[in-house]
């Protein structure tokens, strides 16, 4: 099981003077319960590549198959592919319309043609993950807290029950507090439901800590492809396409250049920390 | 130095009425904030969402008035409707998302679209487009189509605008929120030189916390109050008490702290990594 792009292409208005290759030949295999972490600058194809995953855009060359099956088949079951692979947008409590809370979540399960009593039991669950009170089922979801709007918005993806959950910057807009609240229950919907998860940041950090595969895009290509170390090892490159290592890594290196023999390829906090103490504590001996 | 906005009291309400025009709820966005910003000074305002910065930030530009108290822009009272226009000329304001904000169909245009408003002449029209647009490095794409830009650019574009206005003062509502990287970053090194460079006092607005380290003073907000207020070496001190109000410290502070805790002797609010290797090595 695993979504597989193959020599992907996508030009938007081909055929025009304001021609522009969004995507260029673009392979990659996607295999279940791996949490990906897309990153490249704005403009690297990163939202267009993430909307060919469930058939909003369609590629101009190269194909898309999801378990197998080509997406893009005339006989393909689109609808069903979309129930799978659950796309949560830029800013996505933008899309929220409904007069409570519950019936906006409810009305994904409800488009896809489950009896009530369903449509109930899957928006009822899809609230407890993401970690809604009950009190605050009936209220209308301008009424909350961005946090809360955003976690809403992707209860309305979960009660699709998705088997493969893309984000599209999750956290932009939040404050610290909620970034965390968004990216725990991503972590626990990979860990418990064993999701697949796409997750495109301009956050290092947030991909530092979360992710097991980075993707980097620029200009419409992939840049690099591998583990988080591997690819913030390779931070000058980054840096010659607008991105970075996470702050960590680079006084990491400092500290290494100052003769502290400390884990240069630390990428996150928790790394770091138990690597500088025990090069202090080797130092003093 | 002379205040440029001063608050007294500030307290807004947002009130909530239903379809026959009762009132069903009344939310206190900013509750009693007393507050006063110097000329050049770079503030930072922090708070998590929904603790009213935006709220706060709209009444310095006369986008909304004081339910109760008062609010002085460079001396003038914004509720008194006569100052409008020239509250809105000395402070400018830049907010989240870039493509609202661009009205014009190439960038100079748009850059000249406050002072033409201001029935500045078209000659000096043209003097305060080229100026704005080099003070924030933009001339050089002053004949593009701003959709053509990226985030950041469009950003610097926002800004040039307000320049254009020769403000004293100028207000970013989290500016940064919806750009990669890069874009930040040049966003960022054109506010700190606005500040440096034309002294003009900023007022950032910012969820992301390495952006206000250079700031003079910090403003947190919780609740619509004001809940700490300092230098960023003693608001990033109070690792968590700033937790504790859904917010963070810079990465290299947190991992200072972190070491602290693990028994190393550190002080506490380093903001820089070249202070935390100056203390480890």
């Amino acid at each position: 099981m695993s979504i597989i792009l193959d020599h992907l292409c996508h030009t938007y208005e081909a055929g025009t003077t304001l021609k522009s290759e969004a995507l260029k030949d673009i392979s990659l295999k996607i295999d279940d319960g791996e949490f990906i972490g897309l990153i490249g600058h704005t403009g690297s194809g990163k939202s267009t590549l993430v909307q060919h995953l469930n058939g909003l855009l369609k590629p101009t060359s190269g194909n898309i198959y999801y378990n197998g099956a080509d997406i893009n088949d005339s006989d393909y079951d689109i609808k069903s592919l979309r129930k799978e692979v659950g796309l949560v947008f830029q800013y996505p409590e933008h899309q929220l319309f409904e007069t409570d809370v519950f019936s906006d979540v409810c009305f994904g399960p409800k488009n896809m043609g489950f009896d009530k009593k369903e449509v109930e039991l899957t928006a009822y669950s899809a609230l407890e993950t993401v970690g809604i009170d009950h009190d605050l089922f009936y209220v209308s979801p301008f009424d909350l807290s961005g946090g809360q709007k955003r976690r809403v918005a992707i209860a309305g993806v979960l009660a699709m029950k998705p088997k493969v959950l893309i984000l599209d910057e999750p956290t932009a807009g939040l404050d610290p507090a909620g970034r965390d609240e968004i990216l725990g229950l991503v972590r626990k919907l990979h860990k418990e439901n064993g999701i697949t998860v796409i997750l495109v940041s301009h956050s290092m950090e947030d991909v530092a800590n979360n992710v097991g595969r980075i993707i980097v895009m620029e200009r419409g290509g992939i840049f690099m492809d591998g583990t988080p170390t591997d690819i913030f090892a390779r931070s000058d490159e980054l840096e010659t396409i607008g991105l970075a290592a996470p702050e960590v890594t680079y006084i990491m290196r400092a500290l290494k250049k100052k003769g502290l023999d400390v884990n240069t390829f630390a990428t996150t906090i928790d790394e770091a920390v138990p690597s500088i103490l025990s090069a202090l504590k080797a130092r003093k001996c | 130095m002379s205040s440029i906005v001063k608050t007294e009291d500030l307290t807004f309400d947002y009130i909530r009425r239903d379809e026959e025009g009762n009132v069903e709820g009344i939310i206190t966005a900013v509750d009693n904030v007393s507050l006063d910003v110097k000329e050049g000074e770079f503030i930072a305002i922090l708070g998590h969402n929904g603790s009213g910065k935006s709220t706060l930030a709209k009444h310095i530009n006369a986008i909304l008035y004081p339910t109760e108290g008062t609010v002085y822009v460079d001396g003038k009272d914004t509720s008194d409707i006569r100052n409008l226009w020239d509250v809105r000329q000395c402070a400018g304001m830049i907010f989240q998302n870039p493509d609202n904000q661009i009205i014009g169909q190439i960038v100079e245009e748009d850059v000249g679209f406050g002072p033409e408003n201001l029935g500045t002449p078209t000659e000096e029209i043209w003097q305060r487009v080229e100026e704005s647009l080099r003070a924030v490095h933009m001339y050089e794409l002053r004949k593009k189509s701003p959709n053509k830009l990226s985030g950041g650019q469009k950003q610097r574009v926002s800004i040039a605008g307000v320049l254009a206005m020769h403000p004293k003062c100028i207000i970013l509502d989290e500016p940064t929120a919806m750009l990669d990287p890069e874009g930040r970053k040049e966003v960022i090194r054109s506010i700190r030189a606005l500040n440096d460079v034309e002294k003009i006092t900023i007022i950032l607005i910012t969820h992301n916390m390495e952006e206000t380290i250079y700031a003079d003073r910090i403003f947190v907000m919780d609740k619509g109050k004001i809940a700490m207020e300092g230098t960023p070496k003693e608001i990033f001190s109070k690792v968590e008490r700033l937790q504790s109000l859904r917010l963070t410290v810079p990465q290299v502070t947190l991992l200072a702290h972190e070491l602290k805790k693990a028994g190393l002797q550190l002080p506490d609010g380093i903001l820089t990594a070249e202070e935390l290797i100056c203390q480890l090595s």
